[in-house]
């Protein structure tokens, strides 16, 4: 009879360790999207008296998009220094000789309350020996201006959920879409932000100056629409979609911003369709919406993957 | 609900103000005795009248719980192998009722309803099953259909013979069943244990055809143990545990079988009785209970895509119940409470396993509280009658821990909820003569079950949807009227019981048009949604006659009926049935042979899955010889289910998958 309690006991402890441990799914997301939220040094260029620093997430240039931050400071006290403007240009070089940008903002925008210019980058493919990105930044303080040049490196993007494409539209136009957030997404609704951007062809012939600015600009499109249709392409999934999902279009900020549910973790592809102002499609296919398990999902020709 | 707070109060009133003076009568019978040990002894064996009563059919003693409980007139199943079948009562599925092991609730830990409560004890363990239909059964906690209590077995204090026990042993030659069951009780003045073990294999059955069904094997043990102390003369406390293993078992029916489950079942319990004064008897009892289910899909070749599905399901509780006696008039008290954490994961493997697993919660930590005061007052207003009234009042709490996985088919439902679940029933009987009557009513809520309002992405086989919970579904508002009448001569009785539900907010699930299915074998998204009503009526006529003072029938028909508020047919409604059974006992052999079927399900609803089941017709024999053995009593069984190998399916297997062909049965019992 003593026994008995004992072997309660034991019934109970042997109970309590389950068989198989619940998964930690908060953590498996975190170990499978690396994000950084902190502004750090990327670079720096002493300029006569002056430091240039550029900070970006991290302090590292990704491919894709990256918001930057530019301060100016007299590296004699350590200082801010009142610019009044300041230029940002990404120049990429090619071994055939082609120079070309990506989007970039040029004309940095200042921000008095963190004291620095703020701008973005959108780097179109990493640093390698058959790819040098050059930066040719400008500023001026007191009425006199500076113009600087450093190479810089643009490294892989591991968070596949910060990754863009590049494409041709049909109106013969070239677009990049860089997707901005979320950085780190949840089987939930999400916020789905992205920049969609041009480049615009230059009217004119390139200026002795190199760089010209005409040549390499992009601009941001205005009033496009971007629909959206979520897929997760694994063969095991069918192609399976979301519901309640919005299509992104543009907000104040520039950006175009729409709502992503994601029902489960794992490979998404966001498919695509561009249309513009007048509701043309530039670019993007509709996707089946048949389930197909077992086949690897149909893809809009306008997509990009991600993994949470 | 203002109406509905003063008719509680006017109840719970009722019985403080209400109580007949005629207190003396009852028990002096008992009192002569001064012998108050005996007292306690005699009183237990009343309060528990069922003490001896074995779980086992007339045609099988070998009954697993299932088999048992099929033979309850308002109990179906829906089957999906051989094992593990969720009774449907009242032709309404189980979150419709509650199922409760001596009042304890226990919540089945996978998504896909593989281990209905039923599923966690065993014949051995158990000493009968209550079946309460609709409101009359919320006793343990809201319910709409009625509760499902299982009886543990639990041996009276100071019985004359202290040790007791059996060994059955029996052997199944359709799936090679082999079972072997055992339990012992050992019953002092102070110290009472029951102990159970027993052990079930079977392999794959045969249908009809003779063709094996694959994946229906089982594996199965289960074992409890009971010690009860008595601390006074009039108190006692008892602490029980029951722990089911069952591993390998095949679901034919699902693209998936069950790897391991386990069920922890443990109570601790105090009760006193008290000689005088109206409150006769007060039983507290906290419980725990764990389960753990986890499937598998990997030896199903045809499933492409490998899936792991574990469930986990954790519940902490307490019951309360007080028996109040007071001449003519009696009355339950019953306090609910119990606190219960549900988690059920799937993760999708890719087809290159060296890419990233996919991984979502279907129930997403969703935790659900209850507690409740149940009462059941009944007046015996004169020796031909007597009125029953009785209510519940219950707050059910739901917070789902992941609600972001809700929030994507239901933007912004609440994380938490609170829903207040109100019952009420009435009944009356009335006996003149030869002739008993009966009628009923009954009023009361049910919440949506953790599935039905949490549930995400729950593959459902039978129709290949699916499903979706919605947290802000509205409680299922249930009324009732039931009504039986009969007549009981010497020879001969026959009665027919009716009754019929009218239920608002009938939750089910319906086609979602914009949602894309996630399981590999799924066609599309369902979604739980509230019907604005649904009728159901169940009928059933019963008769027995005694041609001969050894030979005895016994014949009994049902009908159901349901339908949603668009007159369509819902799912899983038997249709018409019969069972006719006779019984020759000639000194110490018994046979009985028994014929039962269904009509064709005509009235089926192709929009969850179901097609026209034809009708069926089973004959069912056995045999069985009682002697002595040494000291043993000694029962040997043989028979057979399904003589002619009919082969066949019924309105509620899964995927019409066929029932098991002839299955011949041998058993054998010791007890002492």
């Amino acid at each position: 009879m003593q026994k008995i309690p004992l072997f309660l006991a034991a019934v109970c402890l042997v109970m309590a360790s389950c068989t198989k441990e619940k998964t930690d799914y908060e953590a498996a997301i975190d170990a499978a999207v690396p994000v950084n939220y902190e502004f750090k040094e990327a670079l720096s260029i002493n300029s006569g008296v002056y430091k240039v620093s550029v900070a970006a997430l991290n302090g590292t240039f990704y491919k894709g998009y990256n918001e930057i931050r530019l301060t100016i400071t007299d590296s004699r006290n350590g200082q801010n220094v009142d610019a009044t403007a300041a230029t940002f240009l990404p120049i990429m070089a090619n071994t055939d000789g082609s120079m070309v940008s990506c989007p970039h903002r040029y004309d940095l925008t200042y921000t008095p309350d963190g004291n620095y210019f703020a701008g973005y980058s959108v780097f179109t493919a990493e640093s390698s020996a058959a790819t040098i990105w050059n930066l040719y930044i400008s500023f001026s303080v007191a009425g006199k201006v500076q113009t600087e040049r450093v190479t810089l490196f643009v490294q892989e993007q591991t968070n596949k959920n910060l990754n863009m494409v590049a494409f041709t539209g049909k109106d013969d136009e070239q677009y990049v879409i860089a997707l901005v957030g979320p950085q780190r997404p949840k089987v939930a609704e999400n916020a789905l932000i992205a920049g969609i951007y041009t480049f615009n062809k230059p009217t004119n012939a390139p200026s002795e100056n190199f760089p010209d600015p005409s040549q390499f600009s992009y601009s941001e499109v205005s009033g496009y629409t971007l629909q959206l249709d979520p897929r997760m392409p694994e063969p095991s999934m069918g192609n399976h979609s979301s519901i309640n999902n919005k299509d992104l279009t543009q907000q104040d900020d520039g950006l175009y911003h729409g709502v992503v549910n994601y029902t489960m973790t794992g490979n998404w592809t966001l498919n695509f369709i561009m249309l513009n102002q007048n509701g043309r499609v530039l670019k993007g296919t509709e996707v089946p919406t048949t389930f197909t398990p077992g086949v690897e999902g149909v893809k809009s020709e306008l997509y990009i993957n991600i993994l949470f | 609900m203002k109406t509905l707070i003063i008719a509680f109060c006017i109840l719970f009133m009722g019985m403080t103000v209400a109580v007949p003076e005629a207190q003396a009568q009852h028990g002096d019978t008992e009192h002569h005795h001064k012998d108050t040990t005996r007292y306690l002894k005699e009183v237990t064996v009343i309060d528990e009248t069922i003490v001896n009563k074995k779980i086992e059919t007339e045609m099988k003693m070998a009954v697993s719980v299932d088999e048992f409980l099929a033979s309850s007139d308002n109990i179906s199943f829906i089957k999906r192998g051989a094992y593990a079948w969720e009774p449907l009562l009242n032709n309404m599925s189980s979150e419709r009722s509650s199922l409760t092991i001596d009042g304890m609730h226990v919540f089945g830990a996978c998504t896909d309803k593989m281990d209905p409560i039923t599923s966690y004890v065993e014949s051995n363990n158990l000493s009968s099953i209550d079946i309460t239909s609709g409101q009359e059964g919320s006793m343990h906690g809201a319910t709409v259909a009625g509760s499902i209590d299982l009886k543990r077995k639990s041996t009276p204090f100071g019985l004359e013979k202290k040790w007791g026990g059996a060994y059955q042993t029996g052997f199944e030659f359709n799936n090679n069943q082999f079972l072997n069951l055992g339990n012992l009780s050992y019953s002092g003045d102070k110290l009472v244990a029951d102990g159970s073990i027993s052990f079930r294999k079977a392999g794959n059955y045969q249908a009809g055809n003779n063709a094996e069904v694959n994946h229906s094997q089982y594996n199965k043990f289960n074992t409890s143990l009971g010690l009860a102390y008595k601390t006074s003369l009039l108190s006692s406390v008892r602490v029980d545990a029951i722990y089911d293993r069952a591993s390998d078992v095949g679901f034919p029916a699902l693209p998936m079988d069950l790897w391991l489950s386990r069920a922890i079942i443990t109570s601790a319990s105090y009760k006193r009785l008290f000689e005088e004064g109206m409150l006769r008897v007060w039983d507290t009892k906290v419980y725990y209970n764990a389960v753990e289910h986890y499937m598998d899909d990997t030896k199903r070749p045809e499933n492409k895509v490998h899936m792991d599905m574990p469930g986990w399901s954790t519940t902490y509780g307490l019951v309360s119940r007080a028996s109040i006696l007071r001449g003519a008039y009696r009355a339950e008290i019953q306090l609910n409470a119990y606190d219960n954490l549900s988690i059920a994961e799937m993760t999708m493997y890719p087809q290159d396993r060296s890419k990233k697993t996919m991984f979502a919660y279907s129930w997403p930590w969703v935790t659900t509280r209850f507690a409740g005061l149940s009462m059941n007052n009944s007046w015996s207003i004169s020796e031909m009658s007597t009125l029953n009234v009785g209510g519940s009042l219950g707050w059910n709490y739901n917070h789902s821990k992941y609600v972001d996985f809700n929030w994507i088919f239901h933007p912004g439902a609440p994380q938490e909820k609170n829903r207040i679940l109100p019952g009420l029933h009435a009944s009356y009987q009335l006996t003149i003569d030869q002739f008993n009557f009966s009628l009923g009513t009954g009023y009361g809520h049910r919440a949506p079950s953790v599935s039905e309002g949490y549930g995400y992405y729950i593959y459902n086989s039978f129709d290949r949807y699916d499903y979706v919970g919605n947290p802000n579904l509205k409680n299922e508002v249930s009324y009732e009227a039931n009504a039986s009448a009969g007549v009981k001569k010497e020879k001969m009785g026959i009665e027919a019981r009716v009754n019929y539900f009218y239920i608002e907010n009938y939750i089910i699930g319906r086609i979602l048009s914009l949602g894309s299915p996630m399981n590999y074998q799924s066609v599309g998204v369902k979604g739980y949604t509230s019907l604005d009503h649904a009728r159901l009526y169940n009928l059933s006529v019963n008769a027995y006659y005694d041609i001969l003072h050894h030979l005895h029938w016994k014949g009994t028909v049902t009908y159901s009926r349901a339908t949603d508020n668009r007159d369509g047919n819902l799912p899983f409604i038997r249709p018409m049935s019969y069972r006719t059974s006779l019984h020759y006992m000639y000194q110490r052999l018994g046979l009985q042979a028994s014929l039962s079927g269904d009509m064709a399900q005509k009235k089926y609803s192709p929009e969850y899955g179901e097609d026209l089941t034809p009708a069926y017709t089973v004959v069912n024999v056995s045999a069985d010889y009682r002697f002595d053995f040494k000291n043993f009593r000694t029962v040997l069984q043989v028979g057979a289910e399904n003589l002619f190998n009919e082969y066949y399916s019924t309105y509620a297997d899964w995927g019409n998958i066929p029932r098991m062909g002839r299955n011949v049965f041998t058993s054998l019992r010791f007890s002492f």
